[in-house]
């Protein structure tokens, strides 16, 4: 925006602006505040003094307890396990179709890439009850193999969406240059396009892996014996196992988002990197 | 005249790379869909081998039952708290984080950081931060002195939707932010430039620059979130499993309801594709602003 030109006014402005926006950010930080300070105080504690005080000592085996007595550790191991077989899959998989449907000019291409593109309005609801019959049939209900398709489903759409924005700018010359040299498509795509796409393949990565750490509805209706469940559903057995004792109750929460905190701050310029490019074109 | 495909590629070959993908989506979304539609045109428990056609009554049932009307107009409440707030939020943020200021990037990722996280976490969290004796809101209200606004913020019905929707806003303001972020960064200088020249002040910049030129970005925000605001499920879920009472059911917590707890599969189904027009409406303008360009 335009530049106030007074210099003293601009330096005034400018520290307005930073002070009202350091009070909403402590707002917005606050309740993290208030978890970790919790989570490493004592249940005794808790109970005989103010909620903002200070601990004497930190109780760091909540965190400990947490993760095994009240069998966190299960549920993360799961989360973990069903996002690294289905995120690179399903991206891979995005990939190859966005792929073909920018470059290979085949007829139809566009009716193709609306019939996914639509699926990014579609709610999940409206898959459930079929899914779960489906799934029941095909002997996968109540195993992380219940959720790996439809993840990779439901992935699609906003995957494909990214992957053929990426394709679209690659030049056609590229292309046609690998074809007269006798380059197979397979050879053309593992070999030139995905070492071109690592960024936008990066971003999708992330924020896959994101989505599927932290979906809840069909892991809640998919899964029922607590050593196939994923994480969301974990909290929220602690939440009610759990509800009066708080400072157990932070730790949990603390150790379920903090794989999450670790891989934002890790990469989080491909984030907004990833967002843009599938949600706005450029 | 169209080619049927570019010059060099075999002709089986975008199956190849189309099919896996086309057939997941096709067995997992769209089957399933259509099977849903199918449903919601009968009386069925969900489980018996015998369904019941029934036509079109489960939709009539939705508009004529009156718990089904005061969730529709808790979902309007729950839509409109849920898009206009963080739009408005995350344009502010966005607009000041625009500039060159110091610490920037850390008021991105505080504003953003709650959006990556599990709603689930966040729904226990807040939960607790709500919860009347033990929790950190009325603590600190009693901590200022406002002592008498202390309330059972998730126990009352009046006050229990507002308090998972404040928690929503809190959730969700990063993302229109990020967008609006990338929006912002594509005006141009110089038009700002220009209008100073001009005589223009600040308000009139933004009036008259940065809101039209960031349109394409608010149709993008405001679809995008009115249809995850359609389907909201998890918060509520979690921090008042819609109630107290019926307080905070809304469409995507009620078709769960009515389909596997209550054994109303064919009226859940309904509820479901009610839900499914209503956002493939909305899609509609988002998609025409995505598809514009085309190989």
């Amino acid at each position: 925006m335009a530049a106030v030109v007074n210099p003293k006014a601009r330096i005034i402005a400018t520290t307005l602006i930073l002070l009202v926006l350091t009070a909403v950010a402590v707002i917005w930080v606050f309740p993290y505040v208030m978890l970790l300070l919790t989570s490493v105080k004592s249940q005794g504690f808790l109970l005989k003094h103010n909620i903002f005080a200070l601990p004497d000592r930190m109780q760091l085996s909540n965190f400990k307890d947490a993760f095994t007595s009240a069998g966190l550790g299960t549920f993360v191991k799961n989360s973990f396990v069903i996002a690294i077989v289905k995120v690179p899959t399903g991206i891979l998989l995005a990939a190859l179709a966005a792929y073909s449907i920018s470059k290979h000019g085949f007829r139809g291409r566009r009716a193709v890439y609306f019939y996914f593109v639509i699926g990014l309005a579609i709610p999940i609801q409206v898959t459930l009850l079929p899914l779960n019959i489906l799934l029941k049939n095909l002997h996968m209900l109540n195993s992380l193999m219940a959720l790996f398709f439809p993840y990779i489903a439901f992935g699609l759409p906003f995957q494909i969406m990214v992957m053929r924005g990426f394709f679209l700018t690659v030049p056609n010359e590229l292309i046609d240059a690998a074809r007269i040299d006798g380059s197979a498509e397979a050879q053309i795509f593992f070999g030139i396009m995905i070492p071109l796409a690592v960024s936008a393949l990066a971003a999708l990565v992330i924020l896959d892996f994101l989505a599927t750490w932290n979906e809840f509805l069909m892991a809640l209706i998919f899964l029922q014996s607590p050593k196939n469940e994923t994480l969301p559903l974990g909290l929220m057995y602690f939440q009610g196992q759990y509800s009066t004792r708080w400072s157990l109750l932070c730790a949990g929460v603390v150790l379920g988002i903090l794989p999450v905190v670790i891989v934002y701050f890790a990469l989080q310029r491909y984030f907004t990197a990833g967002i843009y490019a599938g949600a706005i074109k450029q | 005249m169209r080619r049927l495909l570019a010059s060099g590629v075999k002709p089986l070959t975008p199956l190849f790379f189309v099919a896996p993908a086309f057939l997941i989506y096709t067995v997992f979304i769209v089957y399933p869909m259509v099977d849903s539609l199918i449903v919601s045109f009968n009386k069925w428990d969900g489980v018996s081998p015998q369904k019941e056609f029934i036509g079109l009554h489960n939709y009539a049932e939705f508009f004529q039952d009156q718990h089904s009307l005061e969730v529709l107009g808790r979902t309007l409440q729950w839509t409109i708290g849920a898009v206009v707030v963080p739009t408005l939020l995350g344009l502010g943020f966005a607009v000041v984080l625009n500039r060159r200021l110091p610490g920037r990037s850390v008021f991105r990722g505080v504003f953003y950081l709650s959006y990556t996280m599990p709603l689930v976490a966040l729904g226990v969290m807040w939960s607790w931060i709500y919860n009347p004796q033990f929790g950190a809101l009325n603590a600190l209200l009693r901590a200022v002195g406002l002592g008498k606004f202390e309330a059972g913020w998730l126990s009352a019905p009046q006050s229990a939707l507002w308090s998972v929707m404040a928690t929503n806003v809190w959730y969700a303001s990063g993302f229109p932010m990020v967008l609006f972020l990338a929006g912002l960064q594509t005006i141009p200088q110089e038009l700002y430039e220009a209008a100073w020249i001009d005589g223009a002040r600040p308000a009139q910049s933004f009036l008259h620059i940065t809101i039209p030129s960031l349109r394409e970005t608010f149709v993008v925000v405001i679809a995008l979130l009115i249809i995850n605001s359609l389907k909201a499920f998890d918060l509520i879920y979690v921090m008042t499993w819609g109630g107290p009472g019926r307080s905070t059911q809304v469409l995507g917590v009620w078709m769960y309801f009515n389909t596997f707890l209550f054994d109303k599969a064919g009226f859940g189904s309904a509820i479901a594709w009610i839900m499914t027009i209503v956002s493939l409406a909305i899609a509609i303008p988002y998609i025409q602003v995505l598809t514009r360009e085309h190989a």
